[in-house]
């Protein structure tokens, strides 16, 4: 298994999804650094840790993990290399299954870029303007596990989004799926029911009542991991055609 | 005795009513070339699918080196390198770590990289990323990334797509001396007839999805219907002549083409047809073999209606 992986880790070298990886986090913390910069007093730093862990949830996770997916699964998909690598003797569940630890692996890391680069953004704002330099403490404790939580809660909308790019052959589905998911969950923010969508979970993370984040949480990394190697083992049970 | 390299037994694939490969019985010897041809929608792909454990028959078996695919595919898979008409490089690799997946998933040493990239001719340029290689250089990339590992078997879909006419020559060179360089038998699907009879020793042509001619290559072009072309003055009355005894005749400016059935002794139905083309007055200035080619034979046994697989009898050689 630890073959399977390693070759999938260096598949991303020099590749699309390793460029978003990098991208998605980058530009939230940007946003952080002007819109800090923009201001006239000092803000605590549980805003703009909380501004940019919102945006992440809310926006940034869903789509990152729509654009991701279908680029992992285009990798195989593109130049249909499907075949010669189901053709191996390498069991086929290793290589869903290392497929979906790798974007695992991204989503996390994407995740712990989020933390590092808003906190890079606001220090390097707050050395241009020193008088807007943030007030209170930076927990980075706290920071990270609502980072975790909202990981842990993506599972669901990970193993969904995945399934559907590496099931179909075409970009279509799967960014059609995302798109829509993602917009139905901004839309449906206040309503009871989003606490159920999948794009909705991770940004529950964030909700003052109890019940939105166990329900949340507990639905996506639950589910997710069910789904997950549901996932492996339907597609590697598969003909691929 | 060794097992065939590949040998399958009354394999069949249906897709819902459709039935893609029917009852197909093929042996690829060792260290054989095998030609694998038919037409397009034939069942070549659905076949080497088949063989490499990518899609379940409906009935029969398939061995890959002795091993059966379904009950052990990874068994199998150990047994055999694949070059597909698709690719499936990464385009942000270079060629070397390309290969270097392969080789990491097989187990393979470091060094297994080096010696394939030098038979294929491609040490220079490995370094560079596959997305600006020519289908050429992808197609010997695919070849170096099939003989990872020195398996027994090969099989290579069309592997001669996009080659110049040298690169041609030079991989049409490399498959004949493959047996003998690596002991690996290879089943080479293709639709250039005039690539398989020089390259392969044995060829199987698949007929809408079932098997219908398969042997090795010289016997096969000695032994089906041979043709005798007569040299001769009256072209028309020695085609009368030839036709009243049964010959299927062609005719030419210098003479008489006559095609005898399937297992005639083509030196006796030589004497006789000359016997009575003197003696009908007809000169007749000479007489010759015609080895049939592998396009005359493809078209004979392919057509839309082919009859079962043909059965070959050793034929005495006709001089």
């Amino acid at each position: 298994m630890l073959a399977v992986l390693s070759v999938e880790i260096r598949k991303l070298n020099r590749s699309l999804a390793a460029l978003l990886a990098v991208a998605a986090p980058t530009l939230i913390a940007v946003f952080v650094f002007f819109n800090m910069l923009r201001g006239k007093a000092p803000s605590p730093w549980d805003m703009w840790m909380g501004s940019a862990s919102g945006i992440w949830a809310f926006f940034m996770l869903p789509m990152s993990v729509t654009a991701l997916t279908a680029l992992v699964a285009h990798m195989e998909h593109g130049p249909r290399s499907w075949d010669h690598l189901r053709a191996l003797p390498v069991p086929r569940w290793q290589i869903y299954a290392a497929k979906a630890a790798c974007v695992l692996a991204l989503v996390a890391a994407m995740s712990a870029a989020v933390l590092a680069l808003t906190w890079g953004a606001v220090e390097l704002a707050a050395a241009i303007k020193p008088q807007l330099r943030p007030t209170g403490a930076f927990e980075l404790a706290g920071y990270a596990r609502t980072l975790a939580m909202m990981f842990a809660a993506a599972l669901l909308l990970v193993a969904v989004q995945l399934w559907t790019a590496l099931r179909f052959a075409s970009f279509v589905p799967g960014l059609a799926l995302g798109i829509g998911g993602t917009f139905f969950a901004v839309v449906a923010t206040s309503a009871k029911q989003g606490v159920v969508l999948p794009w909705q979970m991770p940004v529950n993370m964030l909700a003052t009542e109890a019940w939105r984040v166990n329900t949340a949480l507990g639905l996506g990394a639950g589910l997710g991991a069910v789904a997950l190697v549901l996932l492996v083992l339907h597609l590697s049970r598969r003909e691929v055609l | 005795m060794s097992a065939p390299a590949i040998e399958t037994r009354d394999l069949t694939r249906r897709f819902g009513r459709r039935t893609a490969v029917e009852a197909v019985s093929m042996t690829v010897p060792e260290q054989a070339v095998y030609g694998f041809l038919g037409r397009n929608g034939a069942g070549k792909t659905t076949t080497l699918k088949m063989l490499l454990g990518l899609i379940r028959p409906d009935a029969g078996t398939a061995r890959v080196g002795g091993v059966d695919v379904v009950r052990d595919r990874m068994g199998a898979a150990r047994k055999v390198g694949a070059l597909l008409e698709a690719h499936g490089f990464y385009g942000n690799l270079s060629g070397r770590e390309n290969l270097d997946l392969t080789r990491t998933l097989l187990g393979l040493p470091k060094r297994e990289i080096d010696r394939v990239l030098e038979v294929v001719e491609m040490t220079a340029d490995a370094g560079r990323r596959v997305a600006g290689y020519s289908l050429g250089m992808r197609q010997r990339l695919g070849l170096a990334r099939a003989m990872l590992g020195a398996p027994p078997v090969l099989i290579l879909d069309e592997p001669t797509n996009g080659l110049d006419p040298d690169g041609i020559a030079d991989m049409r060179r490399f498959l004949r001396s493959l047996p003998e360089r690596t002991g690996a038998a290879v089943l080479l699907s293709s639709h250039l007839l005039g690539e398989i009879e020089q390259t392969a020793t044995h060829v199987g042509i698949l007929g809408q999805g079932r098997l219908v001619l398969e042997g090795a290559l010289e016997r096969l072009k000695a032994d089906l219907a041979p043709e005798i072309a007569f040299a001769v003055d009256d072209t028309a009355r020695g085609a009368a002549l030839a036709t009243a005894r049964g010959f299927e005749v062609a005719t030419a400016d210098d003479g008489l083409v006559a095609r005898l059935k399937p297992g005639e002794d083509a030196r006796t139905a030589a004497a006789a047809l000359n016997r009575a083309l003197v003696e009908a007055d007809v000169a007749v200035f000479s007489i010759g073999a015609r080895p049939r080619s592998l396009e005359g034979i493809y078209r004979e046994v392919s057509a839309p209606s082919p009859s079962p697989k043909t059965t070959l009898q050793p034929q005495p050689e006709y001089a």
